[in-house]
């Protein structure tokens, strides 16, 4: 374990001097982190903006902006931490390079998840944390909310991850896969808003079939303390099966990897 | 003329030979562009929800016509230049493109109106069944469908040219594709992506009539939805011929110039 956390260690010092060194970069990621933010903003801005709109599928203006908060956030994360690593998947089956990270003696999912890191879409994750605390501060929130929400949260994460990752691995058998993730992108837009503004068969599609709705609108939930039991425990439970999930997968596609080398 | 005829023949047919090979990933790229879909369905529920089931005078059904339209205008305004620009100035592969006795920009126009040719179709079924499945009906006005095209093309040209001037400054600086991710949104909001262009804050529809963008989405849109008349047509075609000419000498005066930075550099 020690031996993990040392070498996320090493991972992170060598991918912040080899990003450091283009500096000019930097404006154009604020650039980027600003657009995106400004998408998420202006939806909601129209809708509340019209004449009578209290509320959307049920949700404040302040509690709406919440889930945009937890939308940047988890858009920073995929640009910071998961996209850098796993879209070198593909290219690495490719090339052959995927040998190297097999042969190393650390587990080779942790390898090709951890190696690279974005810093400069840091932005992102400073905005939504920004708009996230702004929007909590309008609202009556506990510290029990905070706790469950920062739980579920975590969950979201995990869930994300594992969506790319699974993706991601199709690579072993497709080679071609950054249209897949793509794809992912666009369904995920879906939650910049909460999931209770949509028609209910879409609400439905957004819970089971792609668990969006567990990435910002339960989180969101839990904070407002309008989360109901069942839900605070499907969060962690979906979570932990598309981990399962998903090492499986992964596990599965490197046995059948062969070298493009050999 | 007949030597440029070929030229024009030959581009077409290699890009267009290329593109039929992505037709798969053009599938998916259509499908990622899904922002008009979900603030379709959003404003969708929020009609349906509210008293007398409409707000600012749309139905769920005519939200639906509405987001559906801008999601097709949309789709056949995809540009991707400033993204090969970008590469293909820091790899320096611009350079064999310099040789050929014809400038590059036409190059990537073909491939453009190539990838249109084989997107309109599977298009045209997503968008069908799309309506179908929402409820959308558009006009019966075969007019309005030219008028609509029209409008489109003239925006793909406008919107071609400023992404062409974006992929250019990829001369001096390493985040031309990020002004280009801040213009799009400049183009989605005033375009009339989040909402119909008459739901925006007063001011914001007094300065977006000056702008391209109404007249390259929403106004289509409109259009296709029975809700503009031809004379907003061709209002809207004058103003995109302006914006036209300004983009034109724009993107000129900023290749002329990115060339002899490049030459100076490069080769």
């Amino acid at each position: 374990m020690t031996r993990y956390l040392r070498l996320i260690r090493i991972f992170t010092g060598a991918t912040l001097a080899a990003q450091l060194e283009y500096r000019a970069n930097f404006v154009g990621a604020v650039l980027a982190s600003l657009g995106e933010v400004g998408v998420a903003l202006l939806g909601i801005a129209v809708l509340f903006g019209q004449p009578g709109t209290t509320s959307v599928g049920g949700w404040s203006f302040h509690e709406a902006l919440l889930v945009v908060g937890l939308f940047t956030l988890t858009e920073g994360f995929i640009s910071v931490f998961i996209q850098p690593n796993l879209s070198k998947i593909a290219e690495a089956v490719r090339t052959g390079s995927m040998d190297f990270t097999l042969l190393k003696p650390i587990d080779a999912q942790f390898g090709v998840s951890t190696r690279y890191m974005n810093v400069l879409r840091v932005t992102d994750l400073l905005i939504g944390l920004g708009l996230t605390i702004y929007a909590a501060s309008h609202l009556t929130v506990t510290p029990l909310g905070v706790l469950g929400a920062a739980a579920l949260y975590v969950s979201a994460l995990v869930i994300v991850y594992c969506i790319w990752l699974v993706l991601s691995t199709t690579a072993f058998w497709f080679v071609k896969t950054q249209n897949v993730t793509e794809l992912f992108n666009g369904v995920f837009g879906a939650a910049r808003f909460p999931v209770t503004a949509f028609p209910l068969p879409v609400r439905a599609f957004l819970t089971f079939v792609v668990p969006v709705a567990f990435i910002t609108t339960v989180p969101a939930q839990a904070l407002t303390g309008e989360l109901t039991p069942a839900l605070a425990l499907a969060s962690p439970l979906v979570a932990a099966a598309f981990f399962v999930g998903a090492r499986l997968f992964w596990l599965r596609a490197v046995g059948s990897y062969t070298s493009a080398s050999s | 003329m007949t030597a440029t005829w070929r030229k024009v023949r030959t581009l077409f047919a290699t890009q267009f030979a290329e593109m039929t090979e992505f037709r798969a990933e053009i599938v998916i790229w259509m499908l990622s562009g899904t922002l008009s879909l979900v603030m379709m369905l959003v404003w969708m529920a929020q009609a349906g929800a509210a008293p007398g089931g409409q707000i600012g005078g749309y139905s769920p059904a005519e939200f639906a016509t509405y987001f559906l339209s801008t999601w097709l205008i949309s789709q056949l305004m995809v540009v991707w230049v400033s993204w090969e620009l970008d590469l293909d100035i820091r790899q320096g592969t611009l350079s064999p493109k310099l040789l050929r006795p014809l400038d590059p920009l036409w190059m990537w126009y073909a491939s453009h109106l190539a990838e249109r040719v084989v997107r309109f179709p599977l298009l045209l079924g997503l968008v069908a069944l799309f309506a179908w499945l929402a409820g959308a009906r558009f006009t019966t006005d075969p007019t309005a469908y030219l008028a609509a095209l029209g409008l489109a093309f003239l925006g793909f040209c406008a919107r071609f040219l400023w992404e062409y001037t974006i992929g250019l400054l990829a001369f001096w600086t390493e985040s031309s594709t990020s002004f280009q991710e801040v213009v799009w949104l400049v183009y989605a909001a005033l375009g009339g992506m989040f909402a119909p262009l008459a739901f925006y804050p007063e001011w914001v529809q007094r300065v977006a009539v000056w702008t391209p963008f109404p007249y390259m989405l929403g106004l289509p849109a409109q259009l296709l939805a029975g809700k503009a008349t031809l004379g907003d047509a061709g209002r809207g075609a004058l103003v995109l011929t302006a914006w036209l000419v300004v983009f034109w000498s724009l993107r000129l005066l900023v290749w002329r110039r990115g060339l002899r930075k490049y030459g100076a550099v490069g080769a």
